[in-house]
Parts: structure tokens; C-alpha cells; sequence
């Protein structure tokens, strides 16, 4: 019989095989701070400047909503998470600055130390 | 070495008896040797949770747990791991706790390294409207475990041994709770999740639903199954929108994959979860209120017993426990009772979200084992007090709960050692409090809120309140009078023996907590018309001082006349004609005008 532990393993397995499929495994993953906090002091505006890179064919990105990690003041935050890498979080981040993250970090590599949340 | 490393050392209390110190030191030395000091970033984190295996260290990026590390592997570790990117394998262990996710991200970060995250696991790591997420997390794993190799009462059990305690503010036993509601007989029966977060500045549930509504829906269905309930409510304020639609969709994507409905995975068993929205009266948070309010009644409590256990919702058996404690429930089921109760104090196990807010440099969400003491909180996560300034007292439990001085800055968070401080743990709110605030003004704010919130059913609540609100705004206003303090505490007192429900019950505390802790602030306001903070308007006095330039600036924006003096000459003010308003203070470019 099958248990309902063997359900959720294969349903885990395909959930998985569903999130590579939309690009999980590229070399940058990004994640945006989407919760109420994370919005109101204006995420949605960085998501919209990744989103737009991304459908303007940013290559080598997966690109995410998340909940708010709990750093207030920070806030909008977002992280680039890189094999081999120590995630980098970015705080304070402007739509702006978004477009300097695509722009210097996505593309070309750099972190861009002074907006790095210590 | 290209790579910039970064170690974590586990600086909790068992890592550290175990020689953390020495570790870090000999890690110091051998890197100074090697001409590698400054170019590795060392961090300390607060308890790992891994204290059976300790010490623990953790390299970064990689994230490789080495356990049982003594000062003799420091050297083996930096040669291979640092020095030539091998890791040293006979050190490594392998750890699957469901914590692990959070701490791979943001472990580097003071901030977040210090915590630790059970609760709020999967809050900034996954896409909260996404199920596969979830899943790929070992998202519902737990219920699948439940359903394939445990009784209900082996469930319970399990809860109660983990020693987990409600974490909506009064800490009852959450595995007992269970039991209780397990134990009556009925064909029907409820369960229920308290969204209503009604306290000022809190916002853990709000984050944890925000950030992810699945482990509250599963916690909420190995619940059901547990007691032996059918339906389950969410009833949560309709101020929080986002965290409506997230739970709606969580609902449905687990609905569609068959995490609820009819039938379970295959199991037999059936669950299903609807929400109710909250008009956000604070009393609605009480559970008795809260299950009126849902019956479409007014939100009003009732006296318990019979507890909700007993007769709740329609009459029913009813279990309703806090956001934060069902989202606790799938990791006590997946990483174990036994591993759950070896973290926090001995009579509150696990770990606690607070909402830190108020004069902190780190203001949000901060989840620490229980028995991390407010410093720790306050300094070492909180980063201190902003621009200089000294710290005063802490604000715990919201408007039930109390403030703490810096005398009790070392005690430990756990229900037992809050409440005798003084204070309450409450449901995680905590405002820090600096030298600039009136600590009378302050107990004023959070019973005026109280005060508003009365639903007025029982009269010590509606009217007591009433009174003391009376006396804290005359004490304010600098017209307080002789035996006032004295007046509050007996009404303060009287109120919570005699209230009905845990608004009034609680309503006194942010008074009576402050005219324990800073007595003096009170006898100044009322004796000398003082306030040492500057901050009640009425106790001000402003006063222009040789500085003054003769700009006029200051007579110019007095709404009363009160101020006189000829251009390029000092400037005065008649303490008969001013009002206080503060706007010449505000104006002055030359800091010319003095508060005293
Ligand atoms: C005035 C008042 C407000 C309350 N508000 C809340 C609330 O917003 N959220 C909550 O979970 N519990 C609240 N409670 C506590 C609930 O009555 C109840 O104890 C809790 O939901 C039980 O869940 P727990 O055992 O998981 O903590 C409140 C209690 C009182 C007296």
C-alpha cells in the first residue's frame, strides 16, 4: 500500500523537478522581499526593474518573491544567492538600485559592497 | 585564496561550555600565523541547535558543519579547508533540521546569525505563494508522517512531551491543551487558528503567515487529526490583505494537491480550513470573544470555564491555539520532541518571535531560544540604542504586559522569569525605550489603548480603566495630586482581580509595572510638576538663553503673543502667555532656546 509518507516524497519530487524546470538551477538565483513591510516601503517597484530585465532576456537568473526575513529598517531587502558563494543581501534597495544590480552584479559579477547588509 | 571564507563559531550556552572560547582563540592564532588574520570574517551565532554534536563551527560559503571541534583541529581545519578548499570530512556532520534553510542565507549576518529559527524557518526563504516551495522545504512532510505512522495519541504525546507552550500570550501547555480537547466526546468538533494580532506593534504573525502561510495550515491539520476535528477556522483581522490572499491560495494549492479536503493523501482522514475576517477589535483576540465574533455575534468574552476545550465554537469542542505555536507543530513531528525540548529553559522549551521596535538601531523580527536574556536582544542583536543615547527600559507583552528597567537587562526570557520581573512574555511584542520618554506617558499610551478597547461588558474593566485613565492624564498635565500613585494601585489592583476576561485582567500592568520600576518618575510629576524627558507638554517650560540672536524668528510664530524682544537683542518669554506648543523651540536656528 502505499503510505501517505510515499505520496509526499513523490509530490516533493516533482514539485522540485517543477522548480528547476523554471530555471531554479541558473547561476544567480534572486530573491525580493514581497511581504506587507517589504511593499509598503516600496519592493514592488524593485521587482518590477528585475522583472523587466529578466522578460528583456537577463539570462543565467531565477527570480523570486519571498516573505520578509525580519530586518525592518533595512527594508526593501533582496538577495543574490550564487553556488559557491556566500548569499549577498542587499538592503535599502530603490528601484534605482535595482537597475544597478542588474546592471553591475547580475552581468557583471560585482557585489556592490556598500548597500550589503552587515 | 580567492574565496573570501567566513566561520561561524556557536557561541550558545552548551557550545560554549564545552570551550567554544579557547576554539576561537586557537582559530585567531593560526590564522595570525599564517598571515590570514583580517582576510577571514569570524562570527559568533547564538545556539545552532545542534548542541549534542558541539562545539560547532561552520564554514561558509558551503556551508560545512564540523562538530565536536577542539582547539587541536583548528590547525588541520585552516591548512585544508581554507588554505587548499578541502573540506576536512572527518569533522563534518550531516544536519537536517528544518532551521538549516534560514541560516544558509542569512547566517553571516550578525543580525540574523545570533537567532535562531524555528517558527519563522521558511520567512524569507521561499516564495510564500507557491506550494512547490514548500514542498521542496519538506513541507508537509510532517502531516504525511503523522498519517502514515502515528495514533492521535501518539501525536499528543509528542506535543507534549516537546514542552511546547501557546505562544498568544499566556503560554498555556499547548500538548495538555490537545489532550483536553481530545478527550471530550463528540461528533464534531473545531479547530482554530488565532490570527488576530491585535497588540500595537506587533507584527510576528502577520510575518510568519506573510512569509509562509503553509506551516500554519499544517499545523493546523495534524492538529485536527490529533483531537479528532473536521474543520478548521483562521480568524484574522481584515487589516492584514496580503496575508488573507496568501492564506487563500495556500488553501487552495493544498487543497488541489490533496493536503486537505476529504480523504487526506489517501488516508482517511478528513480536514478542511476556511477563514474569517476580524473586524480588529483587540478583544477579539481573546478566545472566547473570538469564537462569539465568528458565531456572528458581538465580540465579547464570557467567563471560562467551560473552557473552549470543553464548549467552544457552536458549542463544541474546540482547539484554538496562536499562529507562531502551529507553526511550531510540523518541526516538533519532523526533528522530534526530544530535540525540541533540549532548546530554551526548563519550564519554557524552544524558541520565541519578538517584534523589536521602539529607540534600536536593528528594529524586526528576532526569534531566540527561551533564556536569551533581554541584553543579548537588545545589544548583540538589536545593535543598542541609536544616536548616543542611554537605554531606559523595555516594553514586553504589549498593552498587557509591562516595562523592565536596566536592573533586569540579565533576565532570561521564559514565562515564569518575565513574570516575576514584573513583566510579561505576552505574544512578542517588545518596545525599547530610551532616556528621552515619560515612562508615565508611556503606561498613559498603553492604557488609553486598553481603555478604547474595553468592550464594557464587565464594569471593573469599563469603568476602572476609565478612572485610571483619568488620574495618568491629570498626572501628565502637571495637576496630579497627593496619593494618586496610591489611588492607581488599588484600582489597578482591583481591576485585575475583578475584570472578566484577560483585557482587564492584564489592562493595569504597563501601570503598575512602571510605578514599581520608576516610582520616582511618578512622585516628580506630581510633587515637583516635572517631567525629567521633556516630554509632557504641560510639565515644559521653555526658556531663550544668551545664544539668542535677535532674529525675531521665534516672536514671529508664537500662536499666543508670548514672546517679546527687539531685533539683534536676547528675546524673552512670558511663562504666563505660553502655551507649550514648542514651536519656537522647533524654529530657533541658533539652539538658542532651552527646555527645562
Ligand atoms: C485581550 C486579549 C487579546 C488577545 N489577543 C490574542 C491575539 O491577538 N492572538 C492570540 O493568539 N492570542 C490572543 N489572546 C490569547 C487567547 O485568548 C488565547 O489564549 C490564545 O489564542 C491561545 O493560543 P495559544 O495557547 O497557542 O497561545 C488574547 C487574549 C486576551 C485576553
Amino acid at each position: 500500500m502505499v503510505s501517505p509518507l510515499d505520496i509526499v516524497k513523490k509530490k516533493r519530487a516533482e514539485a522540485i523537478s517543477r522548480i528547476i524546470g523554471k530555471g531554479y538551477l541558473a547561476p544567480k538565483r534572486v530573491y525580493v522581499g514581497m511581504a506587507t513591510c517589504e511593499i509598503a516601503a516600496g519592493s514592488k517597484d524593485v521587482m518590477e526593474v528585475f522583472e523587466k530585465a529578466v522578460r528583456q532576456g537577463l539570462a543565467g537568473v531565477y527570480l523570486s518573491q519571498k516573505g520578509c526575513a525580519g530586518r525592518c529598517n533595512l527594508e526593501p531587502t533582496v538577495e543574490v544567492v550564487e553556488e559557491g558563494r556566500i548569499p549577498v543581501k542587499y538592503g535599502k534597495v530603490t528601484a534605482e538600485m535595482a537597475q544597478q544590480i542588474v546592471e553591475r552584479h547580475l552581468k557583471k559579477g560585482e557585489t556592490i559592497k556598500d548597500w550589503v547588509i552587515k | 585564496m580567492a574565496v573570501r571564507y567566513q566561520i561561524t563559531l556557536c557561541d550558545g550556552p552548551t557550545c560554549m561550555h564545552k570551550r567554544s572560547k579557547e576554539i576561537d582563540a586557537a582559530l585567531e592564532r593560526e590564522l595570525a600565523s599564517r598571515g590570514l588574520s583580517g582576510k577571514v570574517d569570524i562570527s559568533l551565532s547564538g545556539c545552532l541547535g545542534m548542541c549534542a554534536k558541539g562545539p560547532i563551527m561552520i564554514v561558509n560559503p558551503g556551508y560545512t558543519i564540523y562538530g565536536g571541534v577542539s582547539e587541536n583541529d583548528i590547525p588541520e581545519i585552516v591548512e585544508k579547508h581554507l588554505v587548499r578548499k578541502q573540506p576536512v570530512s572527518r569533522l563534518i556532520i550531516e544536519e537536517d533540521h528544518l532551521y538549516n534553510r534560514f541560516f544558509r542565507v542569512f547566517g553571516d549576518v550578525n543580525f540574523f546569525g545570533r537567532q535562531m529559527r524555528i517558527a519563522l524557518r521558511n520567512c524569507g526563504i521561499i516564495d510564500p505563494e507557491n506550494l512547490d516551495d514548500y514542498l521542496s522545504v519538506r513541507g508537509y512532510e510532517a502531516l504525511a508522517k503523522v498519517l502514515s505512522a502515528m495514533k492521535p495519541e501518539d501525536v499528543i504525546a509528542e506535543v507534549k512531551s516537546s514542552g511546547l507552550r501557546g505562544r498568544g500570550g499566556a503560554g498555556f501547555p499547548t500538548g495538555l491543551k490537545w489532550e483536553l480537547t481530545a478527550r471530550e466526546e463528540s461528533e464534531e468538533k473545531y479547530v482554530i487558528c488565532n490570527a488576530d494580532e491585535g497588540d500595537p506593534g506587533a507584527f510576528m504573525d502577520r510575518s510568519t503567515i506573510e512569509g509562509d502561510p503553509f506551516s500554519v495550515l499544517e499545523g493546523m491539520i495534524v492538529g485536527g487529526y490529533a483531537v479528532g476535528a473536521h474543520k478548521g477556522i483562521i480568524y484574522i483581522r481584515a487589516e492584514y490583505p496580503l496575508a488573507v490572499k496568501r492564506l487563500e491560495k495556500a488553501i487552495e494549492a493544498s487543497r488541489n494537491e490533496g493536503f486537505l479536503g476529504t480523504n487526506i493523501l489517501d488516508s482517511g482522514f478528513s480536514f478542511d480550513i476556511e477563514i474569517r475576517l476580524g473586524a480588529g477589535a483587540f478583544v477579539c483576540g481573546e478566545e472566547t470573544a473570538l469564537i462569539h465574533s465568528i458565531e456572528g455575534h458581538r465580540g465579547m468574552p464570557r467567563p471560562r470555564p467551560p473552557y473552549p476545550s470543553v464548549q467552544g465554537l457552536f458549542d463544541k469542542p474546540t482547539l484554538i491555539n496562536n499562529v507562531e505555536t502551529w507553526a511550531n507543530i510540523p518541526v516538533i513531528i519532523l526533528d522530534g520532541a526530544a530535540w525540541f525540548s533540549s532548546i530554551g529553559t526548563e519550564k519554557s522549551k524552544g524558541t520565541k518571535v519578538f517584534a523589536i521596535a521602539g529607540k534600536i538601531k536593528n528594529t524586526g523580527l528576532v526569534e531566540v531560544p527561551m533564556g536569551t536574556t533581554l541584553r543579548q536582544i537588545i545589544f548583540d542583536i538589536g545593535g543598542g540604542i541609536p544616536n548616543g543615547k542611554k537605554f531606559k527600559a523595555v516594553q514586553t507583552g504589549g498593552p498587557s504586559g509591562g516595562c523592565l528597567p536596566e536592573a533586569y537587562l540579565d533576565t532570561k526570557i521564559d514565562y515564569e522569569s518575565l513574570a516575576q520581573a514584573g513583566s510579561i512574555m505576552g505574544s512578542g511584542g517588545m518596545i525599547v525605550i530610551d532616556e528621552d520618554s515619560c515612562m508615565v506617558s508611556i503606561a498613559r499610551f498603553f492604557l488609553e489603548f486598553t481603555q478604547n478597547e474595553s468592550c464594557g461588558k464587565c464594569t471593573p474593566c469599563r469603568e476602572g480603566t476609565k478612572r485610571m485613565l483619568e488620574i495618568l492624564t491629570r498626572i501628565t498635565e502637571g495637576k496630579g495630586a497627593e496619593g494618586d500613585i496610591e489611588k492607581l494601585e488599588r484600582l489597578g489592583n482591583m481591576i485585575k482581580k475583578a475584570s472578566l476576561c484577560g483585557l482587564g485582567q492584564s489592562a493595569p500592568n504597563p501601570v503598575l509595572s512602571t510605578i514599581r520600576h520608576f516610582r520616582d518618575e511618578y512622585e516628580e510629576h506630581i510633587k515637583e510638576r516635572k517631567c525629567r524627558a521633556h516630554f509632557c507638554a504641560r510639565l515644559v517650560r521653555y526658556e531663550i538663553t544668551d545664544k539668542c540672536a535677535g532674529c525675531a524668528a521665534c516672536r514671529k510664530v508664537c500662536p499666543a503673543g508670548a514672546i517679546s524682544g527687539i531685533v539683534k537683542n536676547r528675546h524673552e518669554i512670558d511663562q504666563a502667555k505660553c502655551i507649550k506648543c514648542g514651536l519656537c523651540y522647533k524654529t530657533c536656528k541658533f539652539g538658542a532656546i532651552n527646555k527645562v
